[in-house]
């Protein structure tokens, strides 16, 4: 199987189990929504589809299930209850997990997916298909109209060949096609051994329509395809024309009906039929001395074609009326879904060649500078310039909104409202704030963790709101906003807010805190991100799965973000994330140690000091009072050569842990672009990835966390090694 | 000159595999995703031998598509396919009304899809 196609089908399935599952929420809000029904049929139909297209069968039988109700839905002949929702919900559920074993290769789902699958189908069944038609009572029409033609008497044909008979309706090149391209078809199919044009119908030039098919044909075909086969050729025409397919050896009678049948003048036909091989001229005669009955059908008609033209200028009116009235509404609906799939590598490689752009851009200016020439240096400034454009446009592409992942909380909050018995409301504001495709996937799940804690531990039980004079309906708020070159991301709800008095008792049974210890409530209630804290009484199935709020920051932090909650109790709390615009180009601080350059995220520096009479052994000092441990860079990346009269601390901070770094020198703050190292370096700690500067050297982007990390543990070791000593 | 065929289809999946298929068989490919964008190009006077097109899009559906394609004089003659599926027969009948050549039912194998279109184009 195609990679490129699987991979295209299961990235469309997700969307179009979103778009389904929204469809639904929508739908149980506003049970009328014909729009929410058409997304849902339209999701699940394409879902079925492209499960056709690459074979996976499982998916495609599951959801053609789901598709008959959904039809049924859509044609009215199901009203649209909680009960459909709930189950058609969880028909997208399974179709998610039927979907994650078809991306993971597995040909089958496993038998307790299968039996949840099949269980869901019954109920489906049961419920709202039992009454359906049988899908047998739409299927194709029967080909066989052999039976109609059959008539008994008369000899039988002497001829191997079929014949057929065909009278294209003047409206056939209209509709797009061409007559002739029948007869090509045809004999790919066999060989027409002759062939008629019949032009009868061919009105005199004055009143003939150039745009009017007038022809006809018979023709005498000699081939081993059955007459289904036959037929299929015309079927796009069979409603508008008429055709006569007899077979080999066919009797007499049946072409004389066939002659009966037809409008042209039945002696002249008969000729024909002579001349195209289908009879030779003394059966046609036999025939016809044996069947001389009287024939009044033979009126001609050109008052209908006449008819036919005229309704057809009627009818193109109406169309060019109607038609320009959905002009004006189409050319609205094109301004709203212009959108390009790009495959996310081509982005990624995008953004890097603008990178590398920004950086010999960079080398052009500094050579200009030194030429003093300053012609060139305005030329390399206004390229510059356009460099920097370039480059936050090419950001721009990787932005995406966020509304997506707010609206996944939909379904998350009527779930886990229905589970808890609480009445909860979800607003979503902001929605169309942009950032970064990859932080926008990673914030899933700190964001579901905020929310399923706020439903949990935060909104109060419908009896409580009352009684503290609150409307029983909670209301949980998703809000994002950009502030000041990042992106600020709010989860608001209007709960009882988190206990301060709880938090401090707690912090102090963990030892976060001194018995003592005087902080403001903002430091109180942000002591709830710190590792090992959670305040539920009891673990319930939404939240307080043993993941604390610490993961929360952590994986915020790994975002190089930040999180805060603010805290009015009895009112609800709010929680803040903070998020930079992109991963792609951060804000650095570059610093050297011996010819080596060294970048540390700007936003973990706290400050920076100078390194004073520190003996040889020693890795930590005194910063005012307080124990600094510090790793020395020229140490960690064993860099050798003399070392300078002074050098320097950078003193960072990751998860409310500092350290110093020992450098050589301080070289400011610095504009990165990231590039990844490559998998020969995975193995590094340290080192987060590599920019290059304006003079083409390479510098190396620290590893904050990593570092800390490494200090902290170094710590714990030597105390270990000290303690004997010292006692 | 290679015949050209214009696929339109909110179905990414079915773009693709069609589009290879039918790359595969000579012809040269032009897609959308939406009626509206297809629209867009159809008003550019695109060089196209061939229409095929989805009924069940968002937006602009097949069947208003195929009537508008068919009102542009320049597309008058061309060849309209739609793709149905067997459970659809009054949209067959509406999808013809608008002025459609013919269908292609899904699923479709890579031969069913170049018959039918051998049958509309020479």
């Amino acid at each position: 199987m195609d990679e490129e196609l699987t991979s295209l089908f299961v990235n469309e399935c997700r969307d179009q189990l979103l778009a389904m599952e929204d469809g639904l929420l929508c739908l149980e809000q506003d049970p009328e929504n014909a729009d929410s029904i058409g997304a849902i049929f339209r999701a699940a139909h394409t879902i079925k589809g492209g499960a056709g297209v690459v074979e996976c069968q499982f998916m495609e039988r599951f959801t053609h299930k789901v598709e008959n109700v959904l039809d049924k839905l859509r044609n009215g002949e199901l009203p649209v209850s909680g009960e459909l929702c709930t189950l058609i919900l969880e028909c997208c559920d399974h179709l998610g997990a039927l979907l994650e074993v078809f991306a993971n290769g597995l040909p089958q789902p496993a038998p307790e997916v299968q039996a949840r699958g099949d269980v869901l189908l019954n109920r489906l069944t049961e419920r709202f298909l039992l009454d359906a038609p049988t899908a047998a009572s739409e299927v194709h029409l029967p080909v066989e109209h052999a039976d109609e033609v059959e008539t008994s008497g008369g000899g039988i044909v002497n001829t191997d060949a079929w014949h057929i008979s065909i009278r294209f309706g003047t409206e056939v090149l209209k509709y797009g096609m061409d007559p002739l391209s029948f007869l090509h078809y045809l004999c790919s199919l066999g060989e027409i051994t002759a062939i008629e044009t019949i032009t009868d119908g061919m009105p005199p030039a004055g009143l003939m329509d150039p745009e009017c098919c007038y022809l006809g044909f018979e023709i005498h075909f000699q081939t081993r395809a059955s007459k289904a086969q036959i037929e299929q050729v015309f079927e796009f025409v069979r409603d508008d024309c008429t055709l006569h397919i007899l077979p080999p050896n066919s009797k007499i009678d049946e072409y004389l009906k066939l002659i009966d049948q037809l409008p042209e003048d039945s002696m002249r036909l008969g000729e024909i039929l002579v001349r195209a091989g289908a009879l030779t001229q003394s059966e046609l005669d036999d025939g016809l001395r044996a069947q001389c009955r009287a024939r009044q059908s033979a009126d001609d008609s050109p008052s209908i074609g006449r008819v036919l033209v005229e309704q057809n200028v009627v009818h193109q009116v109406v169309v060019e009326a109607a038609a320009s009235r959905q002009a004006a509404v189409g050319e609205k609906k094109t301004v709203e879904a212009r959108m390009i799939r790009v495959h996310a590598d081509k982005l990624d490689h995008l953004i890097d060649l603008v990178g590398e752009m920004v950086i010999s851009g960079a080398g052009a200016n500094l050579l200009a500078q030194r030429s003093g020439q300053s012609e060139l240096l305005e030329s390399t400034s206004v390229l510059l310039r356009l460099v920097e454009d370039i480059r936050d446009a090419a950001l721009q592409l990787r932005m995406v909104q966020i509304g997506e992942t707010f609206n996944r909380f939909n379904r998350v909050v009527r779930d886990a409202s229905l589970e808890m018995g609480k009445s909860i409301e979800l607003v979503i504001t902001g929605a169309e704030t942009e950032l970064d495709k990859s932080v926008v996937e990673k914030l899933g799940d700190p964001l579901m963790h905020l929310v399923r804690n706020a439903i949990d531990h935060g909104i109060e039980a419908a009896e409580v709101r009352m009684a503290r004079g609150k409307s029983p309906t909670g209301t949980l708020r998703l809000n994002a906003c950009h502030d000041s070159g990042s992106v600020v991301i709010e989860v608001i709800d209007d709960g009882g807010g988190l206990p301060k008095e709880k938090i401090r008792q707690k912090a102090i049974d963990k030892g976060l805190i001194d018995a003592g210890a005087t902080l403001s409530d903002n430091e109180l209630v942000n002591l709830i991100f710190e590792a090992g804290f959670s305040t539920a009484e009891q673990v319930t199935n939404i939240s307080g799965r043993g993941v604390g709020m610490d993961v929360v920051r952590r994986n915020i932090q790994s975002l190089r973000g930040s999180i805060n909650v603010d805290n009015t109790e009895g009112q609800g709390a709010t929680f803040t994330i903070r998020l930079p615009l992109t991963l792609a180009i951060i804000d650095g601080f570059l610093t050297g140690v011996g010819r080596a350059a060294y970048v540390v995220p700007l936003e973990s520096v706290v400050e920076c000091i100078e390194l004073s009479e520190v003996g040889e052994k020693r890795n930590y000092l005194n910063l005012r009072g307080e124990v600094l441990p510090f790793l020395r860079l020229r140490e960690v990346f064993a860099i050798g050569g003399e070392l300078p009269a002074r050098q320097n601390v950078v003193i960072v901070q990751f998860a409310g842990q500092k350290a110093g770094l020992v450098v050589d020198t301080l070289l400011g703050e610095f504009q990165t672009v990231i590039k990844p190292l490559g998998t020969l370096f995975k193995h590094l700690r340290g080192v987060g990835g590599a920019t290059i500067l304006g003079s083409g050297e390479v510098a190396l982007i620290l590893d904050v966390p990593a570092l800390v990390k490494r200090v902290s543990s170094l710590e714990t070791l030597s105390h270990r090694k000290l303690s004997p000593a010292t006692h | 000159m290679a015949k050209t065929i214009f696929l339109v289809d909110d179905s990414a999946t079915i773009l693709l595999s069609v589009s290879n298929i039918l790359r595969k068989a000579g012809f040269a490919v032009e897609k959308a995703a939406n009626a509206e964008e297809a629209m867009k190009k159809f008003s550019a006077s695109v060089k196209v031998d061939l229409l095929i097109t989805d009924l069940n899009m968002p937006g602009m559906n097949g069947i208003e598509l195929i009537k508008k394609v068919r009102n542009l004089p320049l597309y008058r003659f061309l060849p309209i396919l739609f793709l149905t599926t067997e459970s659809q027969q009054s949209r067959k009948v509406e999808a013809k009304a608008a002025g459609a050549s013919g269908w292609i039912v899904k699923p479709a194998t890579a031969d069913d899809l170049l018959h039918t279109i051998k049958l509309v184009i020479k």
